[in-house]
């Protein structure tokens, strides 16, 4: 097991460095830089920039350079926002991002695994109609639908939520919660469907007929046998879900303009600001493939049957 | 043998019935037609699809005719944009009548308009000024000043007169005697001269004219491509441009200048010829009729008032129609959907069949791309790719493509793993069937209808990323439109005018809804597991 721990941790090294590498090189083959104002600069104030971030070395010596940085732990300065340097602007935004991803995550997960396992226990009642209704509504209608759409049945008819804002604000944690509830949408709907089919599938087999047999209690039975075997599935979705969350956030943010790291990533990718995006593709990069290999592990750890040499 | 022996008796059971074959399409058929979701859906889906490819023969106006004048007009089955804008026009003076206190109400009113005004309903306080407004000017409580009379008739003499001129041909006839021919048959010297006749320039001057407007052309697009050059280098370019241009292609560029002159002449002599007529109403509109510009140019035209138009799902800030902008929307979304899911298919079974067939290092190496891939944010790229590499339908297309063919690839590998080492593949080797012959003739035959259960459930998916990025600004560009893009138009100012947001919003639901739906039955009707089940 630990084998397959460390060896899992040093898989991870080679998919970072291709990110960085693909998109280092994306934004530096495109046509346009970052210092092409409305205005044309002149040619002596532009060579002295160019040399001032290196623009002029081969690309090769600035790609080594930058990795170098990176490894260290310096994304470099932002070229657009003068007064800071691209970590600065990252560990601001960032904290906003994860607050909105986690509560996204956890509801869709409670939510999402309360709602199918209700639907699978009173299969083919109205119960289950209306939860699975819901959840093909999340997976069918995209975040950028059902956000704009929340906010304005919930925000601007009814005037239970403010339209847009953050915690920091005047209005504190309820503006987390339409933002929370799109991003969730679409997990729950795929969370809710996956735990009503593994759990309809669980709740035939064979250990849980024995159990029953057995004269166990019904409570015990679901949340203590049945749980556990249709979990798999969910947890090995978990892995798609973050990737799922880091996107959605990117629109979501811009919906209900959250401070967030989607937001100054589409900014970023318009003003070619290049080391902003590639800083923001490698932070984002880092969580999705450290929540991969946590999901991997506790899979692993779920589900006796694998073994791993 | 000399007569084939004919197979069209069917076999017969015992009980002197027909035994018909029961192929596995046939069954999940049989299947899904059982299904009334799915059944509903692929309803659904081949009437949005007919649609879409009928956009442009359906008696609606072109998606990208702008109208200034109609300026987010309502939705409205009843009055067409006339009607509207005098509502507009009579709801504004009510409301300003008001705001100066000349026109009074009852304080409780004064409080209710009030609290809409600062809870941002706008609307509510048009709609009420006006049912209001009206009222009062019937029973005499409020006469209209001068001023809003003067506003009220200069609409009115507007929308009356008002007139909208289409080109539908342009004739030609050199001399009285002769035939006359279309305009667009005759080559560019020709026109040329047909258009000096008409404007009284020597065909000579206005050939360097267009020369002059080419180059203005041409720099501007340099200009677009490649935005961070000197002026001299810009020049250079020109001339590099101009030299490598042949002589048919600054034929056409030419001709298409002064086909555009023409027209717009030729519209004005229209609108000239027709506004009386207009005026004091002695012709029915809208008309088709051929009217004469000069002794050689004739054309046939059609007119009609512009604001007897009817806009049934309301216009968006230009005042283009919202109903045909989502139906060609729905032409770019689904087309993107089906291409896309076709091409990431194809690259998939190919990649799929080669790692799953020839096994060993060519499957190690294909699989382990597909797995870096698959750790990469692939979302956030494509985002970078397109802000950078320009906002076009085809790039949207190939970053899609690119990064899609993934999973195809990896369920196709299982299959053919699972099918490679059974009799009949072992029979085809044995006989000496090349490698492509197995794959293509044997392998991904037999693993086709998974392929299409999957492809149906990419579709929406497909069109969800490319409505992601149409919202975000980074697909599909004005004058184009997808769901994503109007959906994304929709957001600014939903709350004066919400059926921008809604109806592209609620068109594109109930396409998604039925996509999934239908391959979720799909995916019940070929499943093996459940055959035989029903």
């Amino acid at each position: 097991m630990t084998k397959y721990v460390i060896r899992r941790l040093l898989g991870i090294i080679p998919t970072l460095l291709v990110i960085i590498t693909i998109s280092f090189f994306i934004v530096r083959v495109a046509p346009g830089g970052p210092f092409d104002g409305e205005r044309a600069l002149p040619e002596v104030i532009k060579k002295n920039i160019e040399a001032k971030y290196h623009f002029d070395d081969p690309l090769v010596v600035q790609y080594g350079r930058y990795m170098f940085d990176v490894l260290r732990g310096d994304l470099g300065p932002s070229y657009r926002y003068k007064d800071h340097d691209v970590n600065f602007y990252i560990f601001q935004s960032l904290p906003n991002s994860m607050i909105l991803g986690v509560i996204a995550i956890s509801i869709s997960i409670i939510f999402g695994i309360s709602s199918g396992m209700l639907a699978a226990v009173k299969q083919n009642t109205w119960v289950d109609y209306l939860g699975m209704a819901f959840a093909i509504i999340g997976i069918s209608v995209p975040l950028f639908v059902i956000g704009p759409i929340l906010q304005y049945i919930f925000a601007m008819r009814l005037g239970w939520f403010p339209t847009s804002g953050w915690i920091t604000g005047d209005n504190g944690w309820i503006t987390v919660i339409l933002p929370a509830v799109t991003l969730s949408a679409s997990n729950f709907g795929t969370i809710a469907r996956l735990t009503r089919s593994s759990m309809l599938e669980t709740l035939r087999s064979d250990y849980i007929r024995t159990a029953k047999a057995k004269g166990m209690r019904s409570s015990v039975i679901l949340f203590k046998h049945a749980m556990k075997g249709a979990m798999l599935p969910i947890v090995s979705y978990l892995g798609p879900a973050f990737a799922g969350i880091i996107t959605g956030s990117v629109v979501v943010e811009q919906v209900f303009r959250v401070p967030g790291l989607g937001k100054f990533f589409v900014q970023s990718s318009f003003n070619r600001d290049y080391t902003l995006i590639v800083g923001v593709v490698i932070v984002y990069s880092v969580i999705l493939v450290f929540m991969n290999f946590i999901v991997d592990i506790v899979y692993s750890l779920l589900d006796p049957r694998i073994t791993y040499k | 043998m000399i007569f084939k022996k004919k197979n069209n008796t069917a076999a017969i059971n015992e009980f002197n019935q027909e035994i018909a074959g029961n192929s596995l399409t046939k069954d999940a058929w049989r299947r899904l037609r059982k299904n009334k979701m799915a059944v509903i859906s692929l309803v659904v889906v081949i009437i949005y699809i007919l649609l879409a490819v009928l956009a442009p023969i359906l008696p609606i106006y072109p998606y990208d005719e702008i109208i200034l004048d109609h300026q987010h007009l309502p939705p409205s089955f009843t009055k067409n944009a006339g009607e509207l804008l005098m509502e507009k026009r009579l709801a504004d003076l009510y409301t300003q009548a008001w705001r100066q206190g000349n026109l009074e109400l009852t304080e409780e009113e004064d409080d209710m308009l009030w609290e809409w005004i600062d809870s941002n309903e706008v609307n509510k306080v048009w709609d009420y000024m006006y049912e209001k407004g009206n009222a009062m000017v019937a029973e005499g409580s409020y006469t209209l000043s001068s001023y809003e009379q003067r506003r009220i008739d200069s609409l009115e003499e507007d929308i009356r007169t008002e007139l909208q001129i289409t080109l539908k041909d342009v004739w030609y006839r050199a001399d009285s005697g002769s035939e006359r021919v279309k305009l667009t048959s005759l080559d560019t010297d020709e026109i040329l001269a047909a258009y000096a006749q008409l404007v009284n320039i020597s065909a000579e001057d206005q050939k360097t004219q267009y020369m002059k407007e080419i180059e203005q052309q041409v720099l501007r697009e340099i200009k677009e491509r490649t935005p961070d050059l000197s002026d001299e280098e810009y020049e250079i370019l020109l001339n590099q441009e101009f030299n490598d241009m042949s002589e048919s292609r600054l034929n056409t560029l030419i001709r298409s200048n002064v086909l555009v002159k023409l027209n717009n002449a030729i519209r004005s002599v229209g609108l000239r010829n027709l506004k009386d007529a207009a005026e004091d109403g002695t012709m029915e509109f809208p008309l088709e009729e051929e009217i004469s510009i000069s002794e050689t140019i004739s054309a046939t035209i059609k007119a009609s008032k512009v604001h007897e138009r009817q806009y049934y799902l309301g216009t968006d800030y230009q005042g283009r129609d919202m109903l045909s902008r989502i139906i060609y929307g729905g032409q770019v979304s689904i087309a993107i959907g089906f291409v896309g899911t076709i091409t990431s298919v194809l690259i998939g079974i190919i990649l799929g069949a080669l790692a799953g067939y020839l096994g060993g290092k060519v499957d190690y190496i294909i699989m382990r791309i597909v797995d870096i891939m698959y750790g990469l944010p692939y979302m956030l790229l494509v985002i970078i790719a397109m802000a950078i590499f320009g906002r076009n339908i085809l790039n949207l297309f190939f970053a899609l493509a690119i990064i899609s063919w993934l999973t195809v690839s990896r369920m196709v590998r299982g299959q053919i793993m699972s099918l490679k080492n059974q009799e009949f593949i072992e029979a085809a080797r044995s006989m000496g069937a090349p490698t492509r012959r197995i794959i293509f003739k044997h392998l991904v035959p037999n693993s086709l209808s998974v392929i299409i259960v999957f492809s149906t459930l990419r579709i929406p998916s497909f069109i969800m990323t490319e409505s992601f990025l149409s919202f975000l600004g980074l697909g599909v560009q004005a004058p184009f439109a997808s769901w994503g893009s109007l959906v994304g138009d929709g957001v600014t100012g939903m709350t004066l005018y919400p059926w921008k947001l809604f109806f592209p919003a609620l068109v594109m639901t109930i396409f998604l809804f039925a996509m999934n739906f239908l391959g979720d039955g799909l995916r019940d009707a070929f499943d093996p597991q459940s055959k035989n089940q029903l």
